[in-house]
């Protein structure tokens, strides 16, 4: 353990009092604690919303940076130096939304990332417009007349894709929570913890109590996590029941191990190849 | 008039243009000659009617010529649409299956020739050694390259392949081509490789370590030699993305994280990637963003060439921020810019740009100066011993000259806080007045610094009455049409300039000062660094010579052009 004060961050929290991105702040922290990565060792990206201001609560390195991108970017960062442990702080609508496509091809591509969706099922920040993951019928300023399409079920998708671990927390689980983000962090791959977040100003259909109602924990005795169809199953639940705990998890090589370049050191660490790149100079005018 | 001969080898796609234009300009390669080629094709894989033209010279030639000495035409097409080019005395060379007749056509039985030496396969060595066999030169550098090409694989193929190269050179044996020239045996004059090549390498030598792309033409084939080069042993990675937002936004997090990165692209790709300049720009992160220019808009023409995102890549933004801006003319150029690119980039803290265009990516060169790769590269980060207190460190303090120390995540204690919004010193989001006036005022003040970085147009014959103007690929044409316009007894002369942005307006604009005619040649349809000159020295250009076709510039024609 290291001592969870190391990581607090002295920044001013800009969140509503109440709101779910509290407990998830508090699960990261227990996370990276009990795992003794100290906070120089852990880089946090995040995009765009209320999720992608979490970095500057927490006291790790942090980028920061576009509505939508932050997969793109943590990849290249783990590509760069693959010592780093990061993790992806992101909103429903950043990463199912405006970054769909990074999501879709980071779960193709297996980095050694994780990826925490904030999943409040709501813009937040810019103040209470659908999100992709929005119920059927939700009625905001913007969709007066309620929301029609169907909602995206990250899940399902993720199963769909050969994700090789998925999981679900709820941000009032601090605990459990704790723990997925660990096991997501030991798994080598692209590990995506979806986590229902009650915005409570935002959301007034999934609230905490309706959470409540409906969460329920997967036994870790008897769920056999690499059944990829009972996976598919569950990923199907939602309006009545909603399991919590590692869906599925299957193993095949990190982006990372794919890579001849990185079998040694951290990328950024390796020496400026001088005699190898005169060669290559040499050889162009010789085999020409 | 030395050595300066126009051949053009046409037909379909996929009927080996290019093993005939990669046989000549080897040969000549070899013979110490200059080579240049351009290649025409449509955008389609398979039919179609394409060219490669080759010119071969005994002195440095970075252009095209405008007629034709010689035409290989592999089918009946490539004669009809390209026999009008040919020059007083040119030739055509055209199989005597095809059934063409002519006083310049000279059949040869190339078909029956190849099948006599072992398949239709070797039809295009045939061909090639004719033409060597036409020009006068040595059977035996044919062999050679032959042997390069060919040495490592089955004996038979070889040796068909000399057959082949022995019959087609007989065949011409008493043929009369009047730009035939007696062949000396020199050094070759440099490596021969094309445009996407030398940025490559240039990427290389800069100690590039990661560049994620998308495919787009003519940007494509940098990464491919980059991924070819990267896999001879050299820590790099190329990642082939989902989109060009990802490829930028991968490129930032990778140089983030420490290593030089890249990514290229065109113009419909940049368009994506401007949100990832801005990025780029206010983490203070270092980028270079290769554009390979073809003309737009949207999808434009994929396959051919232009100049015209100059002023795009200048302004391309969400508010303002500096950036460098470079377009390089020659393939040393191209290599040099490149390392410049990256280092100033990494200096600054900020993005660079390096604009090429479909003609300079595919067009064949020779290197007349040796790549160079520098004993060490400058790096520009600090760590935690250079840092008076990690636990403090501010990624974004004010510094006199804007650039504040950079360190690295994961490279000791100091942390790296960074972000996208507009932040305080330590890289927490802030929108107070007085902290963003601070940012962007330190972020801007790099520019006086930056322009002094940047190397004055190239002048030849600048202090002539009458200059021509441009940028990037057209130097080579522009600095021949000022020969001939010299030849024709006018005062012509030309700046070209690489280095463009920050605009280093000073400079130019003492190099204008009371020039008779200014005339911009640019392959865009405004003009775009006229107007840029315009707009930083006050000094209006007097003409212009646009191109807008997509077609690359012809010395002859600048000429031609000029006169009216
Ligand atoms: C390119 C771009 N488009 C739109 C926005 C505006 N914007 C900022 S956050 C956001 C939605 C945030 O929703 P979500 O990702 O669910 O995060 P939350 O605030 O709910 O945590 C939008 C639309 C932006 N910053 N950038
Ligand atoms: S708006 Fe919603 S998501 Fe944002 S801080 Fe407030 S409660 Fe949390
Ligand atoms: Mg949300």
């Amino acid at each position: 353990m290291i001592d969870i004060s190391r990581y607090d961050s002295t920044f001013e929290n800009k969140w509503c009092p109440g709101c779910g991105n509290f407990g998830i702040l508090q699960a990261m922290k227990h996370a990276l604690s009990s795992l003794t990565i100290p906070p120089e060792k852990v880089l946090i990206v995040s995009g765009i919303g209320q999720a992608g201001k979490t970095p500057h609560f927490i006291r790790c390195n942090m980028f920061h940076g576009l509505h939508g991108r932050a997969l793109p970017v943590a990849t290249g960062a783990k590509v760069a130096n693959h010592d780093l442990t990061v993790l992806v702080s992101s909103g429903d609508g950043d990463c199912y939304g405006e970054g769909g496509n990074h999501f879709i091809h980071a779960i193709r591509r297996n980095p050694n990332i994780t990826l925490l969706v904030h999943n409040n099922q709501v813009y937040g920040l810019t103040k209470g417009q659908a999100s992709p993951t929005s119920s059927i019928g939700m009625i905001t300023k913007l969709q007066p007349h309620g929301v029609h399409q169907t909602p995206f079920n990250p899940i399902l998708v993720a199963l769909s894709l050969g994700a090789t671990f998925v999981a679900r927390g709820f941000s009032g689980k601090i605990q459990q929570l704790s723990q997925l983000i660990q096991q997501g962090i030991q798994h080598r791959g692209f590990s995506i913890i979806d986590i229902c977040q009650p915005c409570v100003s935002f959301n007034s259909i999934n609230t905490y109590p309706w959470y409540q109602k409906r969460i329920y924990e997967l036994d870790e005795a008897t769920h056999n996590r690499s059944d990829l169809k009972h996976a598919m199953e569950l990923a199907t639940e939602w309006e009545e029941r909603i399991p919590l705990g590692i869906i599925y998890q299957s193993q095949r090589p990190a982006f990372e191990d794919t890579i001849d370049a990185l079998k040694t050191l951290p990328l950024v660490k390796q020496e400026t190849q001088v005699d190898q790149l005169r060669t290559i100079m040499n050889n162009e005018h010789k085999r020409n | 008039m030395g050595i300066d001969i126009s051949i053009q080898i046409g037909g379909e796609a996929g009927q080996g243009i290019q093993t005939v234009g990669q046989l000549l300009s080897l040969v000549c390669q070899k013979a110490g000659l200059y080579v240049f080629a351009i290649n025409d094709y449509e955008s389609r894989v398979r039919g179609g009617e394409s060219f490669l033209q080759l010119r071969i010279a005994d002195r440095p030639i970075d252009a095209p010529y405008h007629r034709l000495h010689l035409l290989i035409a592999l089918d009946r097409k490539a004669y009809d649409l390209h026999k009008s080019e040919l020059d007083d005395g040119g030739l055509v060379m055209i199989d005597t299956e095809i059934g063409v007749e002519g006083d310049s056509v000279f059949t040869l039985p190339i078909n029956a020739l190849a099948k006599q030496a072992g398949g239709l396969i070797t039809a295009n060595t045939v061909a090639a050694s004719a033409c060597i066999g036409l020009l006068g030169g040595p059977l035996t550098l044919l062999n050679e390259v032959l042997e390069d090409l060919f040495g490592k694989k089955e004996k038979s193929v070889m040796d068909k392949n000399l057959m082949a190269a022995s019959l087609g050179f007989k065949a011409v044996q008493l043929a009369k081509f009047q730009w035939a020239f007696s062949w000396q045996e020199k050094e070759p004059k440099g490596i021969m490789l094309d445009g996407a090549q030398s940025i490559a390498l240039g990427a290389l030598a800069s100690d590039c370590r990661f560049a994620a792309f998308y495919p787009m033409s003519p940007a494509t084939a940098i990464m491919s030699y980059l991924v070819s080069y990267g896999q001879k042993g050299l820590p790099v990675v190329v990642e082939q993305v989902e989109d060009e937002i990802a490829a930028v936004n991968m490129a930032i997090g990778a140089s983030f994280a420490g290593v030089r990165s890249m990514t290229a692209t065109s113009g419909g790709g940049f368009c994506l990637m401007t949100e990832g300049l801005g990025l780029a720009a206010i983490s203070e992160t270092p980028l270079v963003i290769v554009n390979a220019q073809r003309p737009g808009p949207a999808t434009g023409m994929a396959t051919r060439t232009a100049q015209a995102d100059l002023l795009f890549a200048i302004y391309a933004s969400q508010d303002e921020f500096p950036r460098f801006i470079f377009a390089p003319g020659t393939i040393n150029e191209a290599y040099d810019t490149m390392q410049k690119a990256f280092l100033l980039s990494e200096k600054y803290q900020v993005p660079s740009i390096v604009l090429v265009d479909h003609f300079f990516n595919t067009s064949l060169y020779i290197a007349d100066k040796p790549f160079q790769v520098p004993d060490r590269i400058e790096r520009f980060y600090v760590t935690d011993q250079e840092i008076s207190n990690p636990a403090s460190y501010l990624r974004f303090q004010v510094t006199p000259d804007g650039i504040s120390p950079r360190a690295l995540p994961c490279n000791g204690d100091a942390l790296v806080l960074v972000t996208g919004n507009e932040h305080s010193e330590d890289g927490h989001n802030s929108e107070a007045i007085d902290v963003r006036i601070a940012m962007a005022d330190k972020r801007m003040k790099k520019i006086a610094a930056m322009t002094k970085e940047m190397k004055p147009p190239e002048s030849y014959y600048g202090d002539a009455e009458m200059l021509l103007l441009g940028w990037g690929s057209s130097k080579g044409a522009i600095r021949e049409a000022v020969d001939i316009l010299r030849k024709y007894g006018m005062d012509a002369g030309c700046l070209h300039f690489v280095d463009i942005w920050p605009f280093p307006a000073q400079i130019v604009a003492d190099m204008l000062k009371k020039k008779k005619r200014i005339v911009m040649v640019e392959g865009n349809m405004t003009a775009q660094l006229g107007r840029i000159i315009k707009e930083q020295t006050g000094i209006a250009y007097t003409h212009t010579l646009l191109k807008y076709d997509g077609r690359p510039f012809y010395p002859q024609k600048i000429v031609d052009q000029f006169m009216q």
